[in-house]
């Protein structure tokens, strides 16, 4: 039973650490949509183009690993900004659908930069966390997984004291909450929407640069983004508790499938569980766990 | 009498006419035409990509109906298409039958398809029902390369070559005027299908779904036929797309391809039938003209050479898609609608 | 009547198309060049695989110009981007034929792509040498293709052999981590059927995605079934992710083996330490292998001012400049008469053709252009961050 158990323990808390990767992913994309209604499909290249960078501040021109993340933060903050104003700021109040497809136009535009700007071979991040795991009492945890649980809990809390007591973060949510009355009572909109963009990015880019250390850093890395779909389902789209709790939900669903149904079933059921899950999800509840129920008066 | 301008209507019949004018027919009939000795002119390179642009078209077509015109968004619509192109492949092989069974029969089975995700979907919108669509579009791709004794998995499938009635249309040219009267075909139904209350109705949907169900839509019966006919213009397109390509694998109906298709909707102009195939048409062959014109360039400037990477081309299709939608958001149908009132009020444009 | 009319205007044009169609044996080949096309992904998450390789095929013709050509002929590579799309490779095959009038192709890229240009192929005589490995290839024959590399099945037949006999394993738990691509379901079966010849059955069978973040639930499954030898049939970076877990769990099997796309010293280079019990298999020769024709390659790269970090997938860069290698010689063997039919000819005259360790000997002959069954295997030397071959060429064990 023992070894049993600790198995489902194993899996479990590993599930955790790849849970906290998508939720980390999921809020970066809850913000846009939550602020502007947009789901921006420019996301997975952003994470891309963080890592990339980080890799390369740290390899080419020996910046410390902690200055090169909060300089690859600084600069996806800006590419945020630059972002909204030049491409986002011209598409203001025209339909939700062509604002989408130029999201799509920009991640092609920047998948194929990222190729001519940083080549395309496998590179592999110096990571500067030792390789020795954490073991306590027979669980496994590698020092990157827990940094990335760590840094991806300080992100949560820091959020939630911002959007609950920061004069912006109110700011944010009144103009995620109704535009125009926000508009009314002397908030900057334009302004709003410039700073989500950013943060937006920059949660991007942290998920970059904690991808970068797990894996193979190539153009590919921006397809993690799709699997954190599911995980933004499952929260409902606008809520950034409902990403958390879906990203370690789907973390923990993905690797389960994978040490047990994978056995049975066969034929690596472990990528497509975490999509049947959101489809039967979005059966029961079509607006995710933590989604606005929109009530329709007739 | 009263003075008559360029386009009159004197009764709702004529109002929703297709052809209103006589030089609306004759541009047709000319560009019929030109279609019709292009392959006599160009070179199979030209004639494989307008083979591609006319299943995009039919696709995009089935896309525009279900989004466009009924307001359900879809991300799945590779997998419809993957059902289409499978079942033509699969059919055909194993039962040897012609192709005037198998391409109605892959439609169908799409058909059957759209309506087993249309119904539970009925309660999702917007980018619920996109992710459930797109959920959807990984279980296919999972169910076609796991259950390979059918589908000989990620070994693909070869198709045997298409013949109309012992006549094989084993070259791109001749499988060129089977596919443009296909589309044509394709083209004519779903215009005229949005000039029925069904096409009305799918309107309706979009613009107000609770008010249409009040003015008498039934809006099960109408979303689900929605994603219906969307499925079976996918699989007819798949169907083709088998033929064309005479063999297919997993890998050509990926994710990516239904966002392709919703980005030619969306370029095209949603909503709008001549929007599909100018979309279509657009995704299919702009690359290749930017990759000409990258060579042209280089041609031009030798200094280029060194400098230049492939990556460009496709970085400047992106772009290109990026300035299309900020300066004209209603896609390209929004550029030819300014472009044909322009004409057809000129001197007077404005 | 009319349908007279129209019978004598069809004529006239197909009549007309006849004339203006240029002939067959001209394409591609002039007095003093020789026109030559590359299919080969080079932007996307692929390239990383398509870039080495077509680097390696140009620099080599590069190199043969620099030696004043083949007979007084020049060589023009022409390189096409598929975006490892089937649809974009067939519009591409058809570009290069009907506007830039190739002669042959080097390669016509993936297994998926090279399948769905076959017809065009054979319809234009279009000699290549794919870079996927598929018995549909060769078997049956197939006149224009020039199957290099050994199949899937015989390179994990010799995995296995490897495990049974120069490891001398008694009752070896074996686990395969296969991707679900069609190497990874072929070397599933291939490894299945060879370990029951030798009495065994497999322990483990999962799925190793090839966009795996992680691979922890892989790992956990391996060490709870107590497996001690890993084969994966899978690319480079779902490997490396692989090898990186089990380090971290601290999952020590024998040996973990890998087939021909992920036998590359980036694999030492990218897990240092966790790859110290990796064994691979391939079909070409080690980067720094002591046979004149890797000196060959070295110098190549070299002169092309390709430094080993540039070039990326260094295993890939030696398959094109081997690619190239066998269609100089092949140019060479024609002589002045060159058109598709002699190229295909000067193929099928290979015998034992040595290409100083780049390639095994191979042999072409007019009834089979199936590719040498030879392979190598490389171990990592982790304190060198690189492979270094164990074994000479050697084919799978015959089985009663």
């Amino acid at each position: 039973m023992n070894t049993e158990f600790m198995f489902f323990i194993q899996l479990v808390v590993s599930g955790i650490a790849l849970g906290c990767l998508y939720a980390l992913i999921a809020v970066g994309f809850v913000l846009i949509l939550k602020a502007t209604g947009i789901m921006n499909f420019a996301q997975g290249e952003v994470i891309m183009l963080s890592a990339f960078i980080c890799y390369f501040l740290v390899t080419t021109f020996h910046v410390p690993f902690l200055v090169a993340v909060l300089l690859t933060g600084i600069i996806a903050g800006l590419m945020g900004i630059v972002t909204e104003r030049l491409i986002l700021r011209p598409m203001l109040g025209e339909p939700i659908f062509s604002v989408v497809m130029v999201t799509i136009g920009l991640s092609i535009f920047l998948r194929s930069m990222a190729g001519i700007l940083f080549g395309h071979n496998n590179l592999v991040f110096p990571s500067p966390f030792p390789t020795e795991a954490v073991k306590m009492g027979g669980i496994v945890v590698s020092q990157t997984e827990i940094w990335i649980m760590l840094s991806s809990l300080v992100l949560a809390a820091v959020f939630f004291i911002f959007f609950k007591y920061s004069r912006m973060g109110l700011a944010m949510r009144g103009t995620a909450d109704h535009q125009d009355v926000a508009l009314l009572m002397g908030i900057s909109v334009k302004q709003v929407f410039a700073l989500i963009w950013a943060v937006s990015f920059i949660t991007a880019a942290a998920s970059g640069v904690f991808l970068a250390n797990v894996m193979v850093i190539n153009l590919g890395l921006s397809v993690v983004a799709i699997g954190a779909f599911p995980a933004i389902v499952l929260g409902g789209l606008e809520s950034i508790p409902g990403a958390i709790v879906g990203g370690l939900a789907i973390g923990i669903i993905e690797n389960l499938a994978g040490g047990y149904l994978d056995q049975i079933i066969g034929g690596g059921v472990k990528d497509v569980t975490p999509f049947v899950v959101l489809f039967l999800v979005l059966m029961i509840r079509p607006y995710g766990l933590f989604g606005k129920k929109e009530i329709e008066r007739v | 009498m009263a003075i008559r301008s360029k386009t009159f209507s004197e009764s709702y019949h004529e109002d929703i006419k297709l052809f209103r004018t006589i030089w609306l027919k004759s541009w047709i009939g000319l560009f019929l035409v030109v279609l019709a000795v292009l392959p006599l002119i160009g070179d199979p390179y030209i004639v494989y990509l307008i083979n591609l642009s006319c299943i995009a078209t039919i696709a995009a077509l089935g896309l525009n109906i279900l989004t466009g015109f009924t307001g359900q968004i879809s991300l799945g619509h590779a997998a419809f298409f993957a059902i289409g192109a499978y079942a033509t492949a699969i059919i055909s092989n194993r039962f040897q039958v012609p192709f005037w069974v198998c391409l109605p029969a892959s439609g169908v089975l799409a058909a059957c398809a759209g309506i087993f995700v249309g119904i539970p979907c009925l309660r999702l919108k917007g980018l619920y029902l996109a992710m459930a669509t797109m959920s959807f579009g990984v279980v296919v791709e999972y169910v076609v390369i796991t259950w390979d004794n059918v589908t000989k998995g990620v070994r693909g499938i070869s198709v045997p070559t298409l013949s109309i009635f012992g006549y094989p249309l084993d070259s791109n040219n001749k499988i060129y005027y089977f596919l443009i009267v296909l589309t044509a075909l394709a083209i004519l139904s779903a215009a005229n299908l949005m000039r029925t209350r069904v096409g009305r109705a799918f309107i309706a949907i979009r613009d107000r779904d609770i008010a249409a169900s009040v003015m008498g839509v039934n809006l099960t019966q109408y979303k689900v036929m929605a994603f219906a006919i969307s499925s079976f213009y996918a699989g007819i397109a798949g169907g083709l797309y088998a033929y064309v390509m005479e063999y297919i694998h997993p890998e050509h109906f990926t994710f990516l391809l239904s966002v392709q298709y919703l980005a030619m909707i969306i370029i095209g102009g949603l909503g709008s039938v001549l929007g599909s195939v100018f979309g279509a048409v657009f995704i299919t062959i702009i690359p290749e003209f930017i990759k000409a014109f990258a060579q042209f360039l280089t041609l031009l400037f030798p200094a280029l050479q060194d400098k230049y990477d492939d990556g460009w081309n496709i970085a400047a299709f992106g772009l290109l898609i990026m300035l299309f939608l900020i300066f004209e958001p209603k896609g390209l149908s929004g550029i030819w609608n300014r472009i044909k009132t322009c004409f057809k009020n000129w001197p007077y444009t404005y | 009547m009319e349908f007279k009319k129209m019978k004598t205007v069809l004529t006239i044009t197909a009549l007309i198309c006849l004339l203006v169609s240029p002939a067959f044996a001209e394409r591609g080949v002039t007095e003093d060049t020789i026109k030559v096309g590359l299919i080969l992904v080079k932007t996307g998450p692929v390239a990383a695989l398509g870039l080495p390789d077509g680097h390696g095929m140009v620099d080599y013709m590069k190199y043969l110009n620099d030696q004043g050509g083949v007979h007084g002929r020049k060589v023009q590579v022409i390189w096409e981007d598929d975006e490892f799309q089937a649809p974009k490779s067939v519009a591409a095959l058809k570009k290069l034929i009907h506007r830039d009038k190739v002669l042959c192709l080097i390669t016509t890229g993936g297994s998926n792509q090279t399948i769905a240009n076959m017809k065009t192929i054979n319809k234009y005589k279009i000699s290549n040498i794919p870079n996927a490995l598929m018995q549909e290839f060769f078997d049956p024959y197939q006149p224009y293709i020039f199957a290099m590399g050994a199949t899937y099945e015989c390179q994990y037949q010799c995995i296995v052999d490897y495990i049974f006999g120069d490891m001398k394993a008694d009752k070896p738990r074996i686990g395969v981590l296969y991707a679900k691509k069609e190497y990874g379901k072929i070397g599933l079966k291939a490894i299945r059927e060879r370990a029951k010849a030798y009495g065994v059955d497999l322990v483990s069978e999962l799925v190793l995605p090839t966009g795996a973040v992680d691979a922890s639930s892989q790992v956990l499954t391996l060490q709870k079934n107590k497996v001690d030898y890993v084969i994966t049939c899978d690319v480079l970076p779902p490997v490396i992710s692989f090898l990186k877990t089990a380090e971290k769990y601290s999952y020590k099997p024998k040996a973990v083996f890998g087939f021909n796309w992920a036998t590359d010293d980036m694999i030492v280079k990218a897990c240092g330490k966790g790859a110290e019990n990796y064994i691979g298999v391939n079909f070409v020769g080690g980067w720094n292998d002591d046979s004149p024709g890797m000196k060959l390659v070295r110098q190549i790269a070299k002169t092309n001012g390709r430094e080993v970090k540039d070039i990326g997938l260094t295993s890939l860069y030696i398959h094109g400049i081997g690619a190239s290698y066998l269609f100089g010689e092949a140019f060479k063997r024609v002589g002045k008469d060159l058109n598709p039919d002699s190229l295909k000819a000067a193929f099928e005259t290979f015998k034992d053709f040595d290409t100083g360790g780049i390639f095994p000997p191979l042999t072409y002959t007019d009834k089979s252009h199936a590719p040498p069954e030879m392979v190598k295997l490389f171990k990592a030397d982790v304190p060198n961050n690189r492979l270094v071959s164990i074994t000479g060429w050697r084919t799978p064990k015959k089985m009663d």
